[in-house]
């Protein structure tokens, strides 16, 4: 069975990169345009990663991973964030939330792909 | 889904976010107070630079990241407060923005972007930035970076080889794994890491350490107990392997010795660890790490040395919990974000897909309106009132669907604060834009239409129409000009304005103009307004030395007739030292209308409902005139039967439609009122595209063909028939 990854960001090109990138390795994808719309989309169905942006309008990634973390079905689902900034404060408020994996943007597809090799199998 | 598409929608992106940057960087450089620049525009304006460079990147291009990474770090101290905005900075980062759209349009169009440029406004930049606050600019960290972890576990730098004796023979690396009781909830699984370090290599040996695991019944199935002691052969440098545990750094404490490590390095592996020493040793060997020798000498060396401190238990949670401040603000920032999405939340749909829905509830009002024929000719009044009702969802589907076609004529007006900032300071005026009802809203292929024609009015009544600041000053002016930008919707169009408040249109040199190019008799003689008129000829133009603004080639003629492909009509308002009004007037859409049925012998016609202002019957004996008296006002009128010459007599009573259009009236002469009906337009075939006074057809719920007629052309014709002598004509005929 393949696995399901849900694809968190703004940008709609990085979406679609990251999530022709992602399919093309095997994986079913899942798109949301910011925090709101991931928890709508989420809605209990498993996924087995999520990749989301920090600075989104909306709701940005960090109270994103904050609320997803509370749904029992996601608290041992591993996050990897995406980030242009190496804002500290950002990151540790991040890894608070529950998001430890962070990659910095702009990255190519195959350091994506590199990435989530090394949460999901 | 291939990489063009994706490139296409990243140009859209781009497009959409760097607007965003022009209209926020043109307020910043505005003096009103009510669209002063806060503290939330400033975050947009990051995140877009931002969402250009990360999207960029994916792309694999280059210029556009390294470029924009330098305009963000700009943006970033200017929301940071180190950096503020001076009108030489806004227009610094203009130029910035416009070569972002360069270069991004460059690769949209598949060319590689001319280089200078963009290195000139980085210089400029950069200097900028260094002045102030002294900042200093960052290089781009280029697209190889992923995030290295930067409180990473103690990390030793890489010492590829031991120097100097006291070095093992093993051949390949050494790792030692021990996870954080916390990993799994992190949703680190440690089995990926290490499956994912056997493509960087081959994993020789894995030795599980199971030494923290308590009794089965009360270990917490959450938790991880494990660690791992993992024996590679690799080509990979100690950084890449390094790489792998970059995201459980801070949840685990990772040791990679790499091949002929030193005695030292195990000794500082053994006590940083908290398993038993014999047993690490034993682990050591059984990987395969070290022979039996070899850790003995480990052994002993350690004995040596025991009064070093241990360095275990180094797995420390950071728990840094964020202060009521923070939380407190970001709930703010939250709000406020949540309402600016909520106004701008959009969905972005191929406008083909819309015009097959409109095209579709059209042929759906078609049927709707047969079924209720039908019922009403079965005399069967519960059916009736499930067609009436019928029709009633289908006409709110219809506003529906055509609404979802209407766009903003802000989307226009948009660009012209570009265009007024540089025009004005290239001709050394002052010239305040102010832009009213930009919330109205048009059929979205009009919006891609009148672009032009308003360019053209705007750069008209910025190089014609406001005068120098001197000579404004002189005539008791405000020094500073004004344009205005109007949009309002009027009986079923809109009505754009570009009004200057500048010199007004000098009648006498148009005149003179006009004689001299033989488009007037030198004896005519005009009304003011048609005088004003004549700068929409072909081939008028009245600036003395063509500058660049203007005097592109393109005369008012042009703007006129590409209004009127619109079906629209342009009004000239003017008065001297006062200034000059352009007043557009468009049909909202193109699809579908509220029509009002009306017969002439065996055909019928419709007219735009909106346009129809009473109906009145024609009085007795009127057949010689073609104008009558509505209340003390002359109404002309024209007789639909002679001028599309339809066979049969006029019955004894006929009616007269009052319609208006622009401002004017004008009667239509009809034999039967049938009422209102909604009317799907259908564009004649191109053979009677030509045909003066008829609009469109449209298809009846019996199935007949109706022509709709069109009120601009038939209110002219009207109004511009010298009365009573075209009527005798057609009684002639």
């Amino acid at each position: 069975m393949s696995k399901t990854i849900l694809i968190v960001d703004d940008s709609a090109s990085l979406r679609q990169v990251v999530s022709m990138a992602l399919k093309g390795a095997g994986y079913d994808v899942i798109e949301a345009c910011d925090g709101k719309d991931a928890l709508g989309k989420l809605s209990g169905q498993k996924v087995h990663l999520m990749i989301s942006d920090v600075n989104m309008p909306n709701m940005d990634g960090i109270s994103f991973v904050r609320e997803v973390k509370k749904h029992p079905a996601y608290r041992f689902t591993p996050v990897i964030m995406l980030t242009t900034e190496a804002a500290e404060e950002k990151k540790r408020m991040g890894q608070d939330a529950g998001a430890k994996a962070w990659v910095v943007k702009p990255f190519q597809p195959q350091q994506m792909l590199a990435a989530v090799s090394k949460l999901v199998m | 889904m291939d990489m063009n598409q994706a490139l296409g929608t990243f140009v859209e992106e781009c497009r959409d976010l760097l607007a965003q940057m022009e209209d926020i960087l043109l307020r910043a450089d505005s003096a009103d107070p009510d669209n002063a620049v806060t503290q939330d525009d400033l975050h947009a304006l990051f995140r877009c630079a931002h969402t250009i460079k990360g999207s960029g990147g994916l792309f694999g291009l280059d210029e556009v990241v390294a470029f924009t990474h330098v305009v963000e770090n700009a943006l970033d101290r200017l929301r940071g407060g180190t950096l503020v905005f001076t009108p030489d900075l806004v227009s610094l980062l203009l130029d910035c923005k416009d070569h972002i759209t360069t270069l991004v349009e460059a690769t949209a169009q598949g060319d590689p972007p001319e280089a200078g440029h963009g290195e000139a406004l980085l210089a400029r930049l950069e200097s900028a930035l260094a002045t102030p606050g002294g900042g200093v600019v960052t290089t781009p960290q280029g697209v190889s970076a992923l995030a290295p972890a930067p409180d990473a576990a103690p990390e030793p730098q890489p010492r590829v080889h031991a120097s100097g004796g006291g070095a093992f023979g093993t051949e390949h690396w050494h790792l030692s794994l021990r996870f954080g009781p916390e990993v799994l909830k992190n949703g680190m699984d440690p089995l990926a890491f290490i499956n994912y370090l056997s493509t960087l290599g081959q994993i020789v040996h894995v030795e599980t350490v199971s030494d923290a695991l308590p009794d089965l019944f009360e270990a917490d199935p959450e938790r991880c107990y494990l660690g791992f002691e993992v024996a590679l052969r690799s080509d990979a440098s100690k950084a890449e392997l390094e790489g792998v545990f970059e995201f459980v750094h801070d949840d685990a404490s990772i040791t990679i010795l790499p091949p002929h490590s030193r005695v030292d390095d195990f000794i500082a592996l053994i006590d940083s660890l908290d398993e038993n020493e014999r047993r690490l040793g034993e682990i050591l060997v059984s990987c395969g790490t070290l022979t039996r020798r070899e850790l003995d000498a480990v052994l002993a060396a350690q004995r040596a040395e025991a009064t070093a401190p241990r360095l275990g238990e180094m797995l420390v949670h950071q728990g840094i919990v964020a202060p009521p401040v923070v939380e407190a603000a970001l709930v703010k920032q939250k709000h406020n974000e949540e309402r600016r999405t909520q106004e701008a939340r959009s969905l972005k749909v191929p406008a083909d897909r819309l015009d097959t829905l409109i095209n579709q509830v059209g042929e759906l009002v078609i049927a709707g309106s047969a079924v209720q024929l039908h019922a009403s000719k079965a005399r069967d009044t519960e059916l009736q009132e499930a067609a009436a009702n019928l029709l009633r969802l289908v006409e709110d589907m219809r506003d529906t669907a055509l609404r979802l076609r209407m766009t903003p004529i802000g989307d226009v007006f948009s660009r012209f604060p570009r265009v007024v900032r540089d025009l004005s300071k290239e001709l050394g005026k002052d010239i305040e834009l102010v832009i009213n009802g930009a919330e109205a809203e048009l059929d979205k292929s009009m919006v891609e239409k009148i672009g032009d024609p308003l360019m053209h009015l705007v750069r008209n009544s910025i190089d014609h129409g406001i005068e120098s600041p001197e000579a404004r000053t002189a005539a008791d002016k405000p020094a500073r000009g004004r344009v205005v930008l109007n949009a309002y919707h009027e009986s079923g169009s809109i009505v754009i304005e570009v009004a200057d408040d500048g010199r007004g249109l000098d009648t006498a040199r148009i005149l003179q103009k006009a004689v001299e190019r033989g488009i007037v008799a030198a004896d005519a003689s005009l009304t003011e307004a048609e005088i004003h008129r004549l700068i929409l000829a072909p081939g008028f133009s009245t600036a003395e030395t063509v500058t660049n603004l203007s005097g592109r080639g393109v005369g008012m003629d042009v703007v006129k007739s590409s209004i009127e492909a619109l079906r629209g009509t342009l009004d000239i308002e003017s008065h001297p030292s006062a200034g000059t009004t352009m007043r557009l007037c468009l049909p909202l859409t193109l699809a579908i209308i509220d029509g009002f049925q009306v017969g002439v012998g065996g055909a019928t016609f419709i007219l735009p409902l909106d346009a129809v202002v009473e109906c009145i019957e024609l009085p007795q004996g009127s057949d010689a005139c073609d104008y009558l008296n509505l209340r003390d006002q002359v109404l002309p009128f024209l007789r639909l039967r002679r001028l599309f010459d339809l066979p049969g007599e006029p019955p004894p009573r006929q009616n007269i439609v009052v319609i208006s259009f622009a401002g004017r009236k004008a009667g239509i002469a009809v034999d039967r009122l049938y009422g209102e009906c909604q009317t799907v337009i259908k564009p004649l075939g191109r053979l009677f595209e030509q045909i003066s006074g008829i609009a469109g057809s449209t298809i009846l719920g019996s199935g007949e063909v109706a022509l709709i007629l069109d009120v601009a052309q038939l209110v002219q014709h009207a109004a511009a028939r010298p009365h009573g002598r075209s009527g005798s004509k057609h009684q002639h005929a």
